[in-house]
């Protein structure tokens, strides 16, 4: 198996490939990943013209350091994986997947894709998402489908809620078995789960930076990794909200600190106060926390960089342009 | 679901690396001792710990608890060896993740048995559900093995890295302990655990907030649950035994559905606007059964802790 260190998604922009003024402008938004669409904001009558857009829009939108994604069709899988996989290409989006047969077909178009199109095989990952209940009773055969399958989660959002015939904007959460077993799938199979802790929306506002900064700092929190929206504003409230904060980053120090004492006690656990004055246990899972915590914030901070000087290169050469 | 046969409400994890905890356990009130071989021994106290269990188990039961030891899968062979003596109640399998391992487990538990004395297929398992890929097999893990008799999720907060949610729930644990529960009644199993919430983690809680985690852990099915500390015990026997208020309804409800149906002419009555039948009022006779049987295993550990002759149970 060849190494695919996991890609940071901590932001993402949503877009229809066919409207031009989206997809110019995407670039210097400071997305880890731009996902351009296919699917349900491209009218049927120009779905041929838009997939022959991807091919071209990859390099537009990779220019300002954002990873390319593109979200076929699920009736159109074929003809748009044949549209789409391109080098610089990093992930194809799969709607609505519901079965192992669809994943493993994918899986085999990409495979011949890659060879005859220069990409370092296995190089392409395939986001399978769960939309449906039938998806997500066919969730463990679905992921152990592909290896291309690094991600995994779903189980709610505005597919899942018409499947069911469920109000999506309520005070409660409505998806906790269908969530609950997909995110399970992901860990028992040791792919990365994509959740969110459920947090009360009844606005269903794509655009509110309060609101993106709350959910992602949240999710943060809960360990997950990845966002992602439809509006420019929660780009960089999300990009902040899944980034370790500076009081996070001294607590992980003090964690290690501590853990380091227990060693030679015959103690696996110590209990004292931090430096707010909260009561608090130290041990090997806190210690482990605290190592991925300085881990993800020294990558967020390398990937910033990245997306930084990608976006200068672009504006100095515009200028002498 | 399973009898209530055995009331095992407070499981304390001891260490057995730890001598004053050993000494203290008999004390602790606790229905179940379990020494602790995995998550309470630093690595390179494990050797001298397996040497310290047999020993142990004696003298942890002079309180009148049953005693379980809990082992890993991958140290399996130098765990059991250490913990399949007479008097052992029966062995958790921390991390447990394949119905394959619950098998090899059970042959070695034979063969020790048969070497060293113990009844034939007297050793009990409690599966321990702490990782995704355990809770996934968790109905094949269950069913492995008649020696199976209750499952857990032992410490899966800390061993799947599950954190708080903003609403003070630990994400994903609804959903895992409602499935522990279903696939434990579907195998003929115990489920055991309670409802943990923030900043409750591995088990460890304040006393009351302990006793708040297993009334809400009764209230979805779970039977007893794993604790750390010795001032969590109390609060897991008080928590798992139904209160004088519900005895005190429950002895009502069954009374009045017993005047009713007197004449046999009436199956369904209602009372106080409630509709009582035959097999609702079967769930406060089950109310009543489990707080005498709770009642007759905390007199058994009192006079087993006062030396006293103890009532046979």
């Amino acid at each position: 198996m060849p190494d695919h260190p996991r890609r940071l998604k901590r932001s993402g922009l949503t877009m229809p490939v066919v409207t031009e003024r989206f997809i110019n402008n995407a670039w210097h938004r400071g997305c880890d990943f731009i996902n351009m669409d296919l699917e349900d904001s491209v009218p049927p009558n120009l779905k041929d013209v838009a997939r022959n857009l991807i091919k071209e829009s990859i390099p537009v939108v990779n220019k300002g350091g954002a990873d390319a994604v593109c979200r076929i069709n699920h009736d159109l899988m074929e003809a748009d994986l044949n549209a789409v996989v391109w080098p610089g290409l990093m992930m194809v989006n799969y709607p609505k997947a519901e079965h192992a047969h669809e994943i493993r077909r994918m899986d085999e178009i990409i495979t011949r894709l890659e060879a005859e199109r220069g990409i370092r095989p296995g190089t392409i990952e395939i986001g399978a998402n769960i939309e449906t209940e039938v998806g997500v009773t066919n969730a463990y055969d679905i992921v152990s489908a592909s290896p291309r399958i690094r991600e995994f989660g779903g189980a709610s959002g505005y597919d899942m809620s018409r499947d069911l015939g469920v109000e999506m904007f309520v005070q409660f959460d409505q998806f906790v078995y269908g969530k609950g077993e997909v995110e399970l799938t992901a860990r028992a199979l040791g792919v990365t789960p994509h959740a969110t802790p459920f947090t009360p929306n009844l606005t269903g506002s794509v655009s509110d930076p309060d609101r993106a900064f709350a959910e992602a700092d949240a999710a943060r929190r809960c360990g997950f990794r990845i966002g992602g929206g439809l509006h420019p504003n929660v780009v960089e409230p999300q990009n902040r909200g899944f980034t370790p904060t500076d009081d996070e980053v001294a607590d992980a120090h003090w964690v290690i600190q501590q853990y380091r004492q227990l060693s030679h006690t015959g103690d696996t656990w110590l209990q004292t106060q931090d430096a707010s004055g909260q009561p608090r246990v130290v041990d090997r899972y806190e210690a482990a926390r605290a190592e991925e915590l300085l881990q993800w914030r020294a990558a967020c901070e390398e990937r910033d960089r990245e997306k930084n000087e990608a976006i200068a290169r672009v504006r100095a050469a515009e200028a002498s342009a | 679901m399973p009898a209530n046969d055995k009331i095992r409400r407070s499981w304390l994890l001891v260490p057995v690396s730890q001598p004053d905890r050993i000494t203290a356990a008999p004390n602790s009130s606790a229905d179940v001792v379990i020494l602790d071989l995995v998550e309470f021994v630093a690595e390179s106290d494990k050797p001298a710990a397996r040497e310290m269990v047999a020993d142990s188990l004696a003298s942890v039961q002079a309180g009148g608890a049953e005693v379980f030891v809990q082992i890993e899968p991958d140290l399996m062979l130098a765990d059991l060896r250490a913990a399949v003596w007479p008097g052992l109640n029966g062995i958790v399998v921390s991390r447990a993740e394949t119905a394959q391992q619950i098998a090899e487990i059970d042959t070695v538990i034979s063969s020790l048995e048969s070497e060293r004395g113990l009844l034939p297929g007297s050793v009990e398992i409690v599966a321990s559900l702490e990782t995704a890929p355990g809770n996934h097999a968790g109905f094949e893990i269950a069913t492995a093995s008649p020696r199976v008799w209750g499952l857990t999720l032992g410490r899966a907060d800390l061993i799947m890295d599950l954190r708080p949610e903003p609403s003070g729930e630990i994400h994903l644990m609804q959903y895992l302990m409602q499935r522990l529960v279903t696939i434990a009644a579907a195998a003929g199993k115990t489920p055991l655990g309670a409802w943990w919430r923030h900043p409750d983690r591995g088990l460890l809680a304040t006393p009351d907030n302990t006793r708040a985690a297993a009334q809400r852990g009764r209230a979805i099915g779970f039977k007893g649950s794993f604790c750390v500390l010795d001032n969590q015990v109390g609060p897991l026997n008080q928590g798992f035994t139904p209160s004088e208020s519900e005895v005190a309804a429950a002895r009502s409800i069954q009374q009045i559905y017993a005047d009713a149906t007197e004449s046999g002419t009436l199956a369904a009555v209602t009372h106080e606007d409630r509709f009582l039948t035959a097999d609702i009022v079967r769930q406060y006779t089950n109310v009543l059964d489990l707080a005498d049987a709770c009642a007759t295993r905390d007199m058994f550990k009192a006079a087993a802790v006062e030396g006293r002759p103890v009532p046979v149970p």
